[in-house]
Parts: structure tokens; sequence; C-alpha cells
């Protein structure tokens, strides 16, 4: 067993760990930390990233308050870099007594926190959104804090004084020791001497003993447990604490309210969101909690009084900590515990040597916790060295240290024009930082990552970056770059490492799945379970590393949804409209439904409008039809025969919209699909007899039913040995991973990146420039070239799908013809290129029919009597265009599509009738706690009910709507992900409606 | 209860967005250069990280061209288009553009003032302004490109015709015709077809005082400059549009700024700046809901001519699909093509500008194939910026469907429309 002897050993990497480990290294300990996850995977990492001025303390707790206007000069002194000087407003809104502003000012004053009172006007001027009843606001020097980067550069301050920290290196037990013969026998019946821990490195799986003088238990919520190791108590309560991030900055300056402390009464602006906490529930077990919808009302509630509007902005992200406090005597809530932190010398408390517990306390004052602590540490080893923390500036990577700036990193990215190099876009970070972070920073997940250079926590929660991320893990674990430290680099498995990272931002997305954001993951479950197939992958599906749920909260408000009836339309009676036209059909949506159904309504001299919010997913999708991928409910099987398995599900899903259609209405679609792609010069090539096996961009088969010429050489079903060809620059696509992982399972597979000159000079590279390369001949030459010297042994060549976008097919056949081999494109992240081709031609198709598609035209409403809609409008610069027709079609998309739209109160409803759906108001019914989960997610099937002629129908089957039809993913009851039958559904229930109406 | 359609601030719908790409990939300018890293970029991303207290970050954000192809085409309702223009003022406004540029800009953006000037001296100033060595010479010392499509004075201002004009038919009801500068200083025989055609429907044109509606200050992010021209149009239109009379445009810029992107850009939402909002139409639009009301002549006389039309960006911005290709179809014998292209490439005064009239050039080269390739002696199109270019870089004329229309009512063409019906 691997063994390290040392001074003084830390345990616990957060805030407090890291400090004290500094202040023992700089006062020259030798040191060892160990924490069991990455650094601040405890309570540190999930706070609220405020720096208190002290403010909030003033009147009910003094010295507290005292301590963090101290403290709060000092951390702007040493580490600036990870303070934005934000300042502070409190504010005193209706809801709280204004005889407390007068305390807290003359408070303020007494204790030295610098404050000061503006006019409301001028807290609008700088803080628009707030509300404007406020009466008044106080100016104080709170300031924003980033937790991460401050453990980050205390543990780099340790290392360079000498200090060792263990990420993953997890205490399974304190090594207790008799005392010494020379000292008193104590009475107390646990070990009189602690001599270090035994840990469990859970990165190798092997056990480390490390020896130390004296152990300091700095574990936060977890020092009870540690201390119970060897068998005595710590009296620690966790008051855990929600919070909410919201997606963007509403705010820049931090807010409070003006009164007593109590939950949800902060707003900060950390980076780019704004997080609005907190609450404080006790929980018995530091690990195991859970988010209760409630907790997510109140943040919303108190959000709302501090800016109107604040419950329907969209909410990014909802995470809890558990903050630990210690509890000697008894009170009434946890909030009543003092904050001040709490110093244990466990020789004087529980007559056991070489152990002190330092706990409880706030992050502001993390360095004079710590100062305490080593001061204690050092008149128990005897010696007197004093703290210098407070002095030495914290280390830096740039040259000048200031003030975290929220534009920082725009700046420079537009400084270097470095567009091309972003690889989480949300939150700007770059291949070089993702790099620097896996070599230098020792990052064992993407998770680890994430806290370093902010991976992942944007807008889009990983949608991108997750797998662009792992495919660059893929290759430095494959290129021996050389390591920057001696020790051994371990690699994380790409496939967990995706599957983790996934997981651990779908766990803290859960309490907040509404609206946009819920749009935005259904989105994320388009691209990891549909496009690239991640829950095919091979490999383990969990490690020692692998990230733990939230216990399952308790359940949400009962609520019963509205019914759904006409008076719910939204009406568009008193708007003033401009008149579009009248036509025979309006079909809304513009999707791969929407054109199918414009297309043969056209075709059969119907006077047809398409009007769209937008362009659909055939922007985003493989640009294959998916038929039937796997049996709704047999999970586990994939389809090998879909017109088989059709035939079973036609039995067993009479609601399914292949079973309202039929199987002959199915075949027809794919055979007129067929033939118009085969007349544009783009053919596909499938039928119900047999689904291709192509590979996704993750290396892993998916079936597909019909797949245009440019891809089916890629087939898995025959194991011709396949080259894999990426392109350097571009992101989105990694050849060895995706060759690697095709070998893992059985298929002949090699994967190179080719490094092109013409595309190096470039200041960016994305799938539309590239296509437009392939269609101007740009680039076909040159890439065949640089392939030539890696066919050896190939009988076939892979490509991103970026083929071209008019003459995907020419280009294709000339590169086989230069190659020498057949050759296929594999689609990779969205915008896709074969999407755009299939929509060119549905879209130029139905133009030419003499029929039009209007998009950014978004449905505003309708007018309708008894039971026909006689128009729908659409959204038009200052007024509404009125569309009349005698039949309406939506082909909205369902929640993917923004068809329809669900609200925090569970309320979820269509965008263009404004009708309710179908779906539970309990959000917490509407997942499944497994992002990658073989059913899908319970709320995606939620949708129109419809009649055998997809007209709409009441819940109760009954009212229908006469002239309004629903098709594609509008529908109810089946999700196209996890069945692998979303283009298929489309085409089907759009020609059906298409060639009836 | 639930908001639907409420208003959103500008910067706050980046919390629309999905991150999807699509804006990006329809964009015509990222396509062709790579100093625009595209609108998801611009818009919605960088948006999160610029904070009004700090210096503007970013520089990339002016080559957007302000076309809204991404607006058009984003399925969450970013206003994208939008928010570049605001972080395009925020660069004006904290001093980042060089002099000269900023002197340039505020020359072309200028278009009342550059009217007023050149208009009296047209022939002089036209001379000028077609002489190779003073386009090197504004290229060189002010950046306007030397091939940049610059327009004619013309002869006589529009609202001095006007002033002279007998109206030939009785009226119904009245409408305020919003000239613009184009119709004003360069195309006045655009307003005298817009004028003909409504009054023979039975309209009573009124053409208040008025100016510039600001759009060019606006795309130059000059926004105090812009918002003190629209205050003005405001307050000449307002007792019309309390009045509940339509004003009408034949510039479709003009129009979408007093309808909207004034109101957007600058947050003017008072009650004043509203009503003449509400009461602004397109001269297409407006001509429609008169066909749906049964008010409207169709074409009396045939013109026999297969022509392609090209909607403008800004024109597609209003949202009402493409009125003219409706009004269009309303002349026998006329067949017209839709170009379907997104953008020319000119943008306003985007194009003018020597280091971004390459990438106008780039983003309209397919519109100008397409236009040369269907050897159409004419092109359509509603804005006037978008004409001249298109005329310059094809050799084809390019009218304003209003004019074919006021032809087949039988009034007498003007300009490149009456030189090609005379073949």
């Amino acid at each position: 067993m691997k063994k390290i002897e040392t001074e003084v050993l830390v345990i616990g990497g957060g805030a407090t760990g890291t400090g004290v480990a500094r202040d023992l290294a700089m006062r020259g300990f030798n040191t060892v930390l160990v924490e069991k996850g990455d650094l601040t995977h405890g309570t540190t990492g999930r706070y609220h990233g405020l720096l208190h001025s002290g403010a909030r303390y003033v009147v009910k707790d003094p010295q507290a308050a005292l301590e963090c206007i101290q403290e709060n000069v000092i951390l702007r002194k040493i580490m600036p870099q990870c303070i934005e000087d934000t300042g502070g407003f409190f504010v005193l809104t209706e809801w709280d007594d204004p005889d407390y502003a007068e305390k807290f000012f003359s408070a303020c004053q007494t204790t030295g926190i610098p404050v000061e009172e503006i006019s409301v006007s001028q807290m609008l001027k700088e803080e628009p959104l707030l509300n404007p009843k406020i009466r008044r606001c106080f100016r104080v020097p709170d300031a924003s804090a980033d937790s991460f980067f401050g453990a980050e550069l205390n543990a780099e301050s340790a290392r360079q004084h000498g200090a060792e920290i263990l990420n993953y290196h997890q205490v399974m037990h304190l090594i207790p020791e008799a005392k010494r013969p020379d000292h008193q026998m104590s009475s107390s019946p646990s070990p009189q001497r602690v001599a270090g821990a035994l840990c469990h490195d859970l990165v190798r799986d092997e056990q480390v003993a490390i020896l130390a003088d004296l152990t300091i238990n700095a574990a936060g919520a977890w020092v009870g447990q540690i201390a119970q190791t060897i068998g005595f108590n710590i009296p620690i309560i966790g008051g855990k604490g929600t919070m909410l991030a919201v997606n963007h900055r509403i705010v820049n300056t931090v807010i409070n309210r003006c009164k007593m402390p109590s939950d949800g009464d902060i707003l900060v602006p950390v980076h780019t969101v704004a997080v609005i906490g907190t609450t404080d529930v006790p929980v018995q077990d530091p690990d195991r909690y859970s988010i209760e919808p409630w907790e997510v009302r109140l943040c919303l509630e108190e959000g709302e009084k501090l800016i109107p509007g604040f419950k329907y902005m969209r909410m990014l992200r909802a995470w809890a900590g558990v903050r630990p406090l210690y509890k000697e005597t008894e009170s009434t809530g946890t909030r009543d515990i003092t904050r001040a932190f709490v110093l244990l010398d466990h020789a004087e408390r529980d007559g056991v040597e070489a152990l002190v517990s330092i706990t409880s306390g706030k992050w502001t004052t993390y360095r004079k916790m710590a100062e305490a602590t080593v001061d204690l540490a050092c008149r128990k080893l005897n010696v007197q060295r004093p703290c210098k923390t407070h002095e030495e500036v914290l280390p830096s990577r740039e040259g000048h240290i200031a003030y975290y700036q929220l534009g920082h990193r725009l700046r420079e990215i537009e400084r270097e024009k470095a567009y091309g190099k972003i690889i989480c876009e949300c939150e700007l970070a770059t291949r070089q930082d993702i790099e620097q972070s896996i070599l230098q920073g020792k990052a064992r997940s993407l998770d680890d990552i994430r806290r370093k250079v902010r991976l992942g926590m944007g807008p889009c929660q990983g949608g991108f970056c997750t797998y662009r991320a792992i495919g660059i893990l893929h290759e430095i674990a494959t290129q021996n770059i050389p390591p920057v430290s001696h020790e051994r680099p371990w690699m994380p498995d790409p496939n967990l490492a995706l599957r983790d990272f996934l997981q651990e931002r779908w766990k803290g997305l859960l309490p907040v799945l509404w609206g946009q954001q819920l749009r935005q993951e259904r989105f994320n479950q388009f691209i990891y379970l549909y496009l690239l197939n991640a829950d095919q992958l091979p490999g383990p599906r969990r490690s020692l590393i692998s990230p733990t749920n939230y216990a399952l909260a308790e359940g949400g408000q009962a609520q019963s949804a509205p019914e759904y009836s006409l008076e719910s339309i939204k009406s568009s009676g008193d708007i003033p409209i401009s008149h579009a036209t009248p036509v025979d059909v309006l079909v809304v949506g513009a999707g791969l439904a929407g054109l199918v159904a414009a297309w043969q309504l056209a075709r059969r001299d119907r006077q047809v409008r398409v009007v769209a919010k937008g362009w659909g997913s055939n922007h985003w999708g493989t640009g294959c039809i998916d038929i039937l991928g796997k049996h709704p409910t047999n999970q586990d099987h994939f389809v090998k025969n879909p017109g088989e398995a059709l035939l079973r599900l036609t039995r067993t899903e009479p609601l399914h919209p292949y079973s309202l259609a039929g199987l002959e209405a199915i075949e027809n679609a794919i055979q007129d699909f067929l033939s118009l792609c085969l007349d544009a010069g783009y053919p596909f090539k499938g039928s119900l007899g047999s689904n291709w096996l192509l590979p996704t961009a993750l290396g892993v088969p998916r079936q597909t039913c019909l797949a245009p010429e440019t891809m089916t050489a890629g087939d898995l079903r025959n194991n011709d040995p396949m080259l894999i060809l990426g392109l350097e620059g571009y992101h989105d696509f990694y050849p060895t991973l995706i060759a690697d992982n095709l070998a893992t399972q059985g298929f002949q597979a090699k994967g190179v990146l080719i490094s092109l000159p013409s595309l190096k000079k470039r200041n960016f590279i994305n799938p539309t420039i590239l296509a437009e390369l392939f269609d101007s001949q740009a680039i076909i030459e040159e890439l065949c070239l640089a392939a030539k010297s890696h066919l050896k042994g190939a009988k076939r060549v892979g490509v991103p799908a970026v083929l071209g976008l008019r003459h995907a097919r020419v280009n294709q056949q000339q590169m086989e013809a230069m190659l020498g081999l057949p050759v296929f494109e594999i689609p990779a992240l969205p915008p896709s290129i074969p999407g755009i081709r299939l929509h060119n031609l549905l879209a130029d198709t139905i133009h030419s029919l003499h029929s039009s598609i209007h998009n950014g035209a978004a449905a505003s409403g309708a007018i309708y009597s008894s039971n026909r809609v006689k128009a729908i409008t659409t959204l038009a610069a200052q007024r509404n265009l009125l569309h009349a027709a005698e039949a309406f079609v939506l082909a909205t998309g369902g929640i993917l599509g923004g068809g329809f739209t669900t609200s925090y109160t569970g309320y979820a409803h269509d965008t263009v009738l404004g009708l309710s759906l179908q779906i539970s108001p309990e959000q917490t019914s509407w997942h499944n706690l497994e992002f990658i989960h073989p059913e899908g997610h319970p709320v995606h099937r939620a949708g129109f009910d419809v009649d055998r002629s997809f007209r709409l129908l009441s819940h109760r089957g009954n009212t229908r709507l006469e002239n309004v039809y629903a098709i594609g993913s509008a529908l109810g009851h089946y999700d196209g992900i996890p069945e692998r039958s979303f283009e298929g559904v489309a085409l089907v229930s759009g020609h059906f409606i298409g060639s009836r109406i | 209860m639930e908001q639907f359609n409420v208003y959103i601030p500008v910067e706050n719908t980046l919390d629309q967005c999905l991150k999807c790409n699509i804006c990006t990939s329809v964009c015509p300018v990222a396509a062709v250069t790579d100093l625009f890293p595209g609108p998801k970029y611009t818009a919605p991303q960088a948006g999160r990280f610029r904070h009004p207290g700090e210096p503007t970050a970013d520089i990339s954000v002016d080559y957007c061209s302000g076309c809204r192809v991404c607006n058009q085409a984003c399925p969450t309702g970013v206003k994208i288009a939008e928010m570049n223009a605001r972080a395009r003022a925020a660069i004006v406004q904290q001093g980042k553009v060089p002099l000269l540029r900023r002197i340039r800009n505020n020359i072309i953006a200028r278009s009342e003032t550059v009217g007023k000037v050149g208009q009296p001296i047209a022939p002089l100033a036209n001379f000028v302004l077609n002489l190779r060595p003073a386009r090197w010479l504004a290229e060189a010392v002010l950046g306007i490109g030397r091939q940049a499509p610059l327009p004619r004075f013309a002869k006589e201002c529009f609202t001095t015709w006007f002033a002279h004009h007998t109206p030939q038919n009785k009226s119904i009801s009245d409408v305020v015709y919003f000239h613009g500068c184009s119709s004003e200083y360069f195309e006045p025989h655009v307003g005298r077809a817009a004028i003909r055609v409504l009054e023979r429907n039975g309209f009573r044109v009124i053409v208040p005082r008025q100016n510039c509606c600001g759009l060019p200050l606006l795309s130059n992010g000059e926004f105090p400059a812009a918002r003190a021209y629209h205050s003005r149009n405001v307050a000449y239109l307002r007792e019309y549009a309390s009045a509940g009379i339509p004003i009408v445009g034949t510039s479709t810029s003009c129009t979408l700024t007093l309808k909207e992107e004034a109101s957007d850009l600058l947050d003017m939402h008072d009650p004043d700046a509203r009503r003449v909002s509400e009461q602004t139409f397109d001269i297409n639009e407006f001509l429609l809901n008169a066909l749906a009301n049964g008010q409207l002549q169709p074409g009396e006389y045939p013109i026999s001519l297969d022509l392609i039309y090209h909607a403008p960006c800004q024109y597609r911005a209003h949202r009402l699909g493409y009125p003219a290709l409706e009004i269009l179809k309303l002349i026998p014998g006329l067949s017209v093509n839709n170009s379907r292209a997104d953008c020319c490439g000119i943008a306003g005064t985007y194009g003018i500008k020597v280091e971004k009239f390459h990438i106008a050039m780039a983003v309209g080269k397919s519109l100008f194939e397409q236009v040369k390739e269907t050897g159409a002696p004419l092109a359509i199109c509603d804005s006037e910026t978008c004409r001249w270019h298109i005329a310059k870089a094809t050799g084809v004329p390019c009218v304003h469907p209003i004019e074919l229309l006021a032809v087949s009512y039988g009034f007498e063409p003007e300009g490149s429309l009456k030189t090609v019906l005379a073949q």
C-alpha cells in the first residue's frame, strides 16, 4: 500500500481546506491535502457567489458582520482576480419593515461598513429591471466571487510553497494510535491519538495511507462523518440551501432585501448568470438531499419581488449545498445557529490528540478561519510562525492582477480573433483552455474541466461542448502529448466522461425544466440521444467518480390543468391586422412535417401557404428518414425490419400516429418521397424491409430507414474497413474517437485528422462554410490529395456531412473518383448540412408549385366561430397578418419546435391556438432521473389528440375543431426520439394530410 | 396566467436562444467573410458578456449588415439584429470608431442633408459623383467605396412636384404619404407613381412636413441623432395618426423604421410614437388591405413581360410575406418570378463603405447571377438602395412595384421603366 508521510494532513478541499493548506505551506509546514472529489466538490462549489460586505448581518449578528467587512477588504487585496467589484444594494421593498432600514443604516455605520443611501431613480438608472416600487436603496461594498477559482488559487499557492494536493482521495477512516506510554491514560474509550488517515484513491482505485503529526479536519459538512470513523461525535447540522441561476445577468449589482436575513432574499450576478437564493432546510446526511419544488417556487416568488417578471424568465439551473452548522445548544431553526466559525481542539474536547476540526463559517471569512486554525496548529506543534496569508497576493496566470470583469473573455477572443477556437460557445472557453485544464490541471472528468473554465455552464448546459470536449480528451489521450507534471497522466475514458457530464448537468436541470430550458434540454436530447446515439456508447456506465443524483423530491403542488376548450383559444380579435391573400390551406410550421404536407397539397393544386416562426428541425437532424428504430415498448431491441415492427406497433399502440395513418399510408409516403428526391437529383435509398446501420459522429451505429446516397456507403452491416477523415479546425467531428469506438464494437475503422492549408488561414470554420467550399470546388482536390497517404487498407472513406448544399452528389462522386473508393458522410452537430439540403429540396419544390413559405411569421392567435377556425394570425411589424383559409395544419413541432410551451406552474399549452395540453401538472413526473433513459422522458409523449383524419380532438375525444389538423411532433402518444421515428412520423403524417385535405 | 406574445426588451430575448446555429447557417455575411463570426456569436452569445459599465469588448459586431435574415430564421424569437444594432451603438458611443470613419458614416447616413445639399445643384453633383478621380478621392480620404452604387440627384424634388399637383379623382378617404429621402431627392417618379395609384383608388393624399426617418443613423449606431429625427417625425405625424389616417410609404426601410425599428432600438414607446407606428403601412400592404375590402382597382393595361422580383431583406422584416407579389398579380400579362435570395448585400449604407463593399458584392453574387440568367429586362424591388445596387451590379434596371401598377392604370412610365417599355 502506498504511504505518504508529512507534518500536517488537511482533510477537505473546499475554501477552508485549501485556505488552511496554503497558510500551512506558507508557514513552512510539510502539508498534504486530500479531497474526496475535485476541489470545491462540497459546499464551496455550490454556494451563492457572494463576497459579503457584512451588511446582511449587521443588525442580527454584528460580530459576524465585522468579520465580514474586515475579510472583504483583505480578500479584495489578495485575490482580486476571483472577485468582481459589483457593489451591492440593500433595497427596502413594500414587503419589508421600514424601521429595519433605519437600524440597518446606523448599524452599518457603527460597524464600519461603508454605506450610502441612493435615490430610487438612481437605483433604477443603474439597474433598470428592479421593482420600481422599491422605497429605499443603500449601496454597500458587496461583491461577487468565484469560489472555484479561489480554492484553485489557494491550492496553487500551497503547491508553490511545497504542499501536495490530492484530489479524488476519499478518507476511509482516520488512523488511530494508542497514546505514547509516557502520557497519562485517558478515561475516554475513543483512541487517544490520530496518526493520519487511510484514503481511497478513487481514480486509481488503490489505498493510500497518509501519516501526519497533526490532522486538520476541514471537511465542512462532513466533519462529523470523519470523526465518526474513530468513534466520536461532532454535532453538525446540515443546513441545505437551494439556489437558482437565471440564464443571464439580469442585474450587475448584488441585490439584497433590506430586512432580517431569511430565505430567497439575495440576487447575485456571478459571471454570466444571476443567482437567486437561498433556502435553509435541515438535513441529516450531507450526501443525501433533494431540491424540493417548494424551494424552487420560493426562489421564484422572492425574485419576483425584486424584479417584476422574474418568474417568467429562463431559469438555467438549480443546485443545493449543505452548510455545516455546529449545534452546541438547542435552537429553533438552522438560521438561528450562529454562523461564526467553529474551531475544535479534540484534545481538549474529546481527549483525542493530533486532531483539530474547523467547520461552519461563511466563504467570506475562509481566510480568517484558516488563520485561526493554523495558529492552533502551531501551538499544538510547539512552533511560532506568523500568518502571512493576508499580505501575499494569490498567484495569477496573467501579468497584472486586477478585479474580474464580465467582458474579459469576450475581449480576449476579439483581440486574438479566436472565433474559431471556441469549444464552449456559451461561456467562451477555448480549445486551449480545455487542453490546459486536462494537461496541467489534471482534470479527471468534464465536471472538473467545468469548474476551471466554465465548460457547460451556459444556456445550452453542455449541449455542444460536451461532445467537443470528449473529442479533445480522446485526441489528447491518444496522442502522447508530454504531460506537464512528472506523474503518469491518467486520462478519463471519453465515453464515460460524456455520460457522466450529461448526467451531472441533468441533475441540476431537473428542478427547473420548463419553458425555454425544457426546450433546450429537448434539443440536447435530440443531439445526444438521436443524432449521436450516446446511449449506445460502449464501455462502463459508471465509475467511482460518477456524479450522484439529488434524492427524489417530495412532489410538486397538485394543480389541475385547465380543460382544453374552445374558449381558451387566443383570440386575435382586437389586434390591428393587415390581410394576406386567403388560401385553401395554411400550414403552421416549416419542419419536415409541415413542408411535406405543403408539398403534397401543392401537388394537388391546392392553394397552400406555410408560415413559420423560423426554420425547423430539418436544420438540426441527420438528414435521413428514421421510420422506426426501436419498438416503443420493447426498448432493448433495435429494429432491423421496420415493416415487421410497424405491423406489431399498429396492433399494440392504437393511438400511435403510425397506427392512425395505417401501413398503406406509410408505404405511399415513402414511395412518393423517394421519387421526389430522385427527381431532384438527390436520391435516397431504403425500404421498409430493413434499416440501414450507419455510424454516428460518436462512432456508434444507428438505425435509419431512408438515407441519402451520400451516406449509404457507410453501412455497418458490411464490415469493409473504413478510413474516417476529420478536418483540423472543424470542432464538431473527431475521427479518431469515431474510429476507436467503432473498433471497440468490432467494426474495422481508422481515423485521421487532416490539416488543410486553406482552412488554416481562416478565422473560423463551420458546416455552412465547409459546404460552400465543397460546392465551389475549392477544397475537394486538396482534401483528396492529403488523404491519399492514409488510404492503405481502407475500402471506404467517411467524412463529416459537409459535402455541399447544392451539389452534394456530384461532389461525392468527384471525391470517389479521385480516391478510388466509396465515400460516405457522417452527420455531426447542428446545423445539419444534409438536413438543410432536405429543407431546400422541399422548399424549392413547394415554390415551383406556386406556393410560398413565410418565415419570421410567428402564429399569434386565431379567429374562429363555433367549431371552425376562420383565420390564423401571425405577428408582423406592429400588427398581425391575417391568414384566412379553409383548413389549418399545425405542424408546430411540440416542445422542441416551440409548438408547445410550458411554465413553472406546470401548465402547458400550444402556442398557436392557446389550447391547453394534457400533461400532469406535477413537474416531477415529467422526466426520469437519468438523462439517458431507454424510454425517454414522459413529458414528450404529450401532444395533440387527433382522430383518424388527424383532426384535433379534446382529451375526452369529443369537441373537435372541424378544420384544424395536427401532424409531426405536435402529436401525442409517441416520442420520436427514444423510438427513433422522428422524421418518419413527420413524413407519414404530413403526407397523409397533404394527400387528403 | 400566461403571457402570450408579451413585449420583451431586446436584450432579454437572448434568453430564447437554444444555441442551435440556424442563424449562423443562414447569415449571408458570415458565409462570405471571416470578419463576422456570425449572428449567434455577436448577439445572444456575446450579449451575456456585455456590461453597461465596461468598455465595449467586441468590434466584430460592426460587420453585421442588419439584414435580419437571422431573425426570420430563428425558431425561438431572439431579436438578433436589434441586439447587434444596439451593441454597435455602444461602440460608437464609446468612441471606438476611428474619426475619419465616423465622419464618413455621418455623411452617408444623413441622406436628407446630402439631398438638401446635392439636389439644388443636381447636374453638377451628379457629374462629380460619377467622376473617377472624385470617387478615388472619396474612397481614399473618407472610405466611400469607389465602386459603390450612389444614386443620382433628381432634377426636381418630389414635394416641389406635389405642391403643383392637382388630384384627378374624387376621394373617399385620406391617406398620408411618407416619401422618405429617396423619393424626395433621388427618385421622385416612385413617389409620383404612388400618388397616382392611391388617388385612382379614391384616396386623397396628404404630404405633411416630414424629415428623414433616421434609419441610416440607426444602422450606423448614431442613436442620439436618430432619436432627434424620429422625434420630429412623430411630432409632424401624430395628429394624422391620432385621427386614424394611415401613413403609407414606398420605401420599405422608412416604413419599417416608423413601424418598429426606431421604437425598438431607441426604446421610444410613448403614446404618440406608438400611434404613429400603428398607423404606418407599406404601400403594398396598404393596397392589399384595400383589395381585401373590395376597394382596389385591378390593373387595366397589360404589361407582357417576364420579370424577376427581389424582396429586400428589410421588407421581409415587416413579416408580411410577399405583398408586392400579390399586388403585381393584379397586372394583366405580367409574370413575376420570386428571386428568393436572402439579401442583395447593400444593406442600406453598409455596402457603400470601402471596407464592406466587397462583402456586399459577395453576398449579392447569387442574386446578380440569377437576375442576369433570367434575361429579364427589369428587376423589381421595393427598396431604393437595393435597386441601385442590383442595377449597378447587373446592368439590369430596377423598379419599384408601384411603378408597374401605375403604368397598368394607364399612367405614363418614367425613368428606366419608360426606356424598357418603349422597346
